[in-house]
């Protein structure tokens, strides 16, 4: 086959995205310190949910560019980087569980020494449920997902000097090790940050909702910053319809797969009515939670499945954009009804913290992207694979 | 070494349309030789004898089975979950990696597509002749009748009926819309008079026309689209059998996916072994490649390491939950009565798939055959683990009992196996196994697409 034909000439990024985020991240950051002084339990938890957020966001972008490699996936190969951009959240993300572990009475039940005395569930789970443990956890998986970012990125970032293949080579063997790694840090963080909110509740399926929800808003996250690109004509005009076309049809197929571990997980729970899984269900439909928990059903299932379970629509600039802000906003509405839940059992809490650290989040993305787009090459131009990337057709 | 600037071939050797018409043709063309009288005799026997035992717990009644209380799914059920999941493998190939546009699926998909079909009736004689009164199976279906008697719809066993009943159908029509142009192929060859109407009917008058392939792509594109769901639903749903009630060991949440991903790995180490034997008799070495093989291999690393996980998870969260029973019943597994049968599970299916992490034994014949072949193994035992573990250790010890399968449990299960092998075999010289059609699309140089000049000035 041919050379590479394609000659990538660096776009610069409107001024906008920067410019809105170090906005945002100001306004995050006052509103952020703000709360800690003033409401610090709750700063805890939206600080909290950020973490899970943008770790979430951060390890499924790795995963995402893991998979490439290890499916062999050619459509994919300039929006990889789009992808890469966002993994630096992998340590970035954890910046936001450093004032949670300053406050950790606030949030954990389990921390409390008092509590635990006096129940013996806790009692039996302080094996696992411990500060030091807990600590040993949160670092190892930090310290190995950044490990395995800082391997594969930098081998696909090398790869753009020097079109070796041996880059594509070693990242191939490396993803395959990343993902039995992934899967256990995904898990172990969706069951120590958010399944132990509620100490006495456990679920086996746990990990994997987290997952399928993380990997949706990495999808979303891609898909928006693809459209975003195209429309300011940075991206290549190679990357057409039926590129986007799988980008689309990405999201639908995790929509449905976030829907399936959700009602799995719900359904089993209803069915058997033991009040030992119950209750963490129940709780959430106290109050005006009530119709927030009624309200996910809707918002990150039934409208983006309608607005993205027909062919043309999946590879509609515009309905991709639309949806792609909507499924981010909608795993963020599924995070917040896991974690806010346990802050305030009566109902519905959501203020200015809460959107100030929203804000904080969408700033640090905005920044991030800014900063390494302005050192990176968007378009990996030694890969192997990118002719055929841009002959793909479907 | 390779070079991933090209795309993979997927058939070695560019073979003209005319060789692969007489390559896929030729074992319908031929009267069987004496290999296929000999497998089909060992198969059928096994299928009589499964017959024998059918027939003998028909007459009788159940209590031939080892079934006790409280074990009061043995066998039967222990054996429709594994050949309900031996199917999954057929449509996840046909289907689902049609969707992801994976052409190296075209040279398979015909064949596992078939298991699927066997491997779903076989399965489907287990909870009939479990409901004790096989010839009141029509109460399973919400049918009005003399005392008004529904069925009751809360019921995963209900919601089986119906999941792997739609399964079924839909993964026939799938199976036949495919078939479709190549029947047209067979019919426009054949010289005898009889196959020639039969494949004349069986056809539905197809002319390769270009709107014919229109309607077809079209057709098949949405059959896939509704398998893809269908598939899913029907593991899912059979782990609800379990996962619904309160038994420990049972009620666990990952259950479903769990429980799919087990499907996936048994159904590809039977895909891979059946298709050993098919590659190597039929010469189809150049189609059914040991890059085919090994990207099956990868698919069983991936899924046993998904069910591992969920092994892992639910050891894990029996320990966390801090629920008494639910922690026996793990510890009772692993060093129980049935251990044995624990560990036989654990190394199947956790242990020796990991020897694919190695691509010498990824693309080694033999050994990948025997890792296979202990895959299913394994998942034959993880569903007897399940079932039976569970259920003879319940909440009451006083009625803890063990239970042990009898000589009629066992034929059945050997007839299950002559049952799916008999029908396979006939498969084999009564229809292409591989889809003629599809295999065309994919040999080097073949683009049946618009956005490829050179392929249309070709034509």
């Amino acid at each position: 086959m041919e050379q590479n034909n394609y000659n990538y000439v660096k776009a610069e990024l409107p001024k906008s995205v920067g410019k809105t985020g170090v906005a945002f991240l100001l306004v995050g950051i006052v509103a952020a310190i703000l709360a800690f002084v003033l409401e610090p339990a709750r700063a805890s938890f939206s600080s909290l949910l950020l973490f899970v957020y943008l770790m979430g966001l951060g390890m499924c972008s790795l995963f995402l560019v893991a998979l490439e490699y290890l499916t062999d996936a050619v459509w994919s190969v300039a929006f990889r980087r789009i992808s890469e951009f966002m993994t630096p959240l992998i340590f970035i993300a954890p910046l936001f569980a450093i004032p949670v572990l300053f406050n950790m009475h606030d949030v954990f039940h389990w921390s409390h020494g008092e509590a635990v005395q006096t129940d013996k569930i806790l009692q039996w789970k302080s094996p696992y449920l411990n500060m030091s443990f807990f600590l040993i956890r949160f670092i190892a998986i930090v310290g190995i997902m950044t490990l395995f970012f800082y391997l594969i990125i930098r081998n696909s970032g090398k790869q753009d000097k020097n079109p070796d293949q041996k880059y594509t080579r070693i990242n191939v063997k490396l993803a395959a090790i990343l993902i039995p790694f992934f899967g256990i840090s995904i898990t172990l963080i969706s069951i120590d940050w958010l399944m132990s909110l509620e100490p006495h509740w456990f679920s086996t399926i746990f990990g994997i909702y987290y997952f399928a929800g993380s990997l949706l808003s990495a999808f979303a996250v891609l898909t928006l910053f693809s459209v975003k690109l195209k429309e300011w004509k940075i991206l290549p005009d190679f990357l057409g319809r039926d590129h986007f076309y799988n980008l689309g049809a990405f999201m639908f197929a995790f929509v449905n797969f976030w829907a399936y571990i959700a009602f799995s997980q719900l359904l089993l729970i209803w069915y058997a009515n033991i009040p030992e899984e119950t209750f963490w269900f129940i709780a959430k439909f106290n109050g005006s939670w009530k119709y927030f928990s009624i309200g996910l059903i809707l918002v990150q299932f039934i409208i983006p499945y309608a607005a993205l379970v027909s062919q043309p629509s999946k590879s509609n600039y515009k309905r991709l954009k639309i949806m792609s802000v909507w499924i981010i906003f909608a795993h963020l509405y599924d995070l917040y009804w896991l974690v806010m839940t346990t802050f305030d059992k009566n109902g519905i809490v959501f203020g200015w913290i809460e959107i100030g650290f929203i804000i904080l989040g969408i700033g640090v993305v905005l920044l991030l992207f800014r900063f390494v787009y302005a050192k990176r090459n968007l378009i990996p131009v030694g890969d192997p694979k990118l002719n055929r990337c841009i002959n793909f057709h479907i | 070494m390779r070079d991933y600037s090209i795309e993979p071939s997927v058939v070695e050797g560019k073979p003209t349309f005319r060789q692969i018409d007489e390559l896929i043709g030729a074992p319908l063309e031929k009267m069987p030789d004496k290999k296929f009288y000999i497998a089909i005799s060992i198969t059928g026997t096994m299928f009589l004898t499964g017959i024998i035992c059918w027939g003998l717990s028909f007459y009788y009644g159940t209590g031939l089975w080892g079934n006790n209380n409280p074990v009061g799914w043995g066998f039967p059920i222990v054996n429709f979950v594994f050949w309900v999941g031996i199917g999954h493998a057929g449509t996840l190939i046909s289907a689902i990696l049609f969707l992801f546009r994976q052409r190296w699926r075209n040279g398979i998909a015909r064949f596992a597509e078939g298991m699927t079909i066997f491997a779903v009736m076989t399965a489907g004689i287990f909870p009939l002749f479990h409901t004790g009164r096989p010839w009141l199976a029509h109460y399973l279906f919400p049918l009005p009748n003399d005392h008004s008697l529904w069925v009751n719809f809360t019921s995963p066993l209900l919601w089986d009926v119906f999941a792997v009943s739609t399964y079924f159908t839909v993964s026939f029509i799938f199976w036949y819309v495919g078939l479709i142009p190549d029947f047209a192929n067979l019919r426009d060859r054949t010289k005898n008079k009889v196959k020639k109407v039969i494949y004349s009917i069986t056809s539905l008058g197809w002319r390769a026309s270009n709107r014919h392939w229109q309607h077809y792509e079209l057709v098949y594109l949405i059959l896939a689209g509704f398998a893809t769901p269908l598939v899913l639903s029907v593991h899912t749903i059979v782990s609800f059998d379990f996962a619904v009630s309160i038994i420990p060991g049972w009620h666990t949440t990952i259950f479903p996916p769990y429980f799919v991903a087990g499907a996936v790995f048994s159904g590809f180490a039977m895909v891979q072994n059946v298709l050993i034997f098919v590659r190597k008799v039929f010469n189809y070495e150049k189609i059914i490649t040991v890059d085919i093989l090994e990207k099956m291999n990868k698919i069983i690393i991936l899924t046993g390491s998904m069910v591992g996980y969920a092994y892992a998870m639910e050891f894990f969260i029996a320990w966390y939950s801090g629920n008494q029973a639910e922690s026996f019943v793990f510890i009772n597994r692993a060093f129980g009565d049935y251990a044995w049968a624990y560990w036989i599970m654990v190394s199947c299916n956790v242990i020796f798939p990991q020897l694919f992490w190695i691509k010498r034994i990824r693309r080694n014949i033999p050994i990948m055959f025997i890792i296979g072949v202990l895959v299913n193994v394994g998942m034959w035992f993880e569903r007897f683990v399940i079932t039976v573990t569970s259920l003879s250790r319940d909440f009451l010890p006083s009625s803890w009992a063990y239970y042990k399968p009898t000589l009629i449990d066992g034929g059945i299960l050997i007839g299950s196996f002559g049952m799916f092998f008999t029908l396979l075999l006939l498969f084999t010289k009564s229809l292409p196994v591989v889809s003629i059609a599809e295999i065309k699309s994919v040999i080097d140089g073949a683009q049946p697409t618009h956005h490829h000049k050179e392929a249309n000035n070709g034509k």
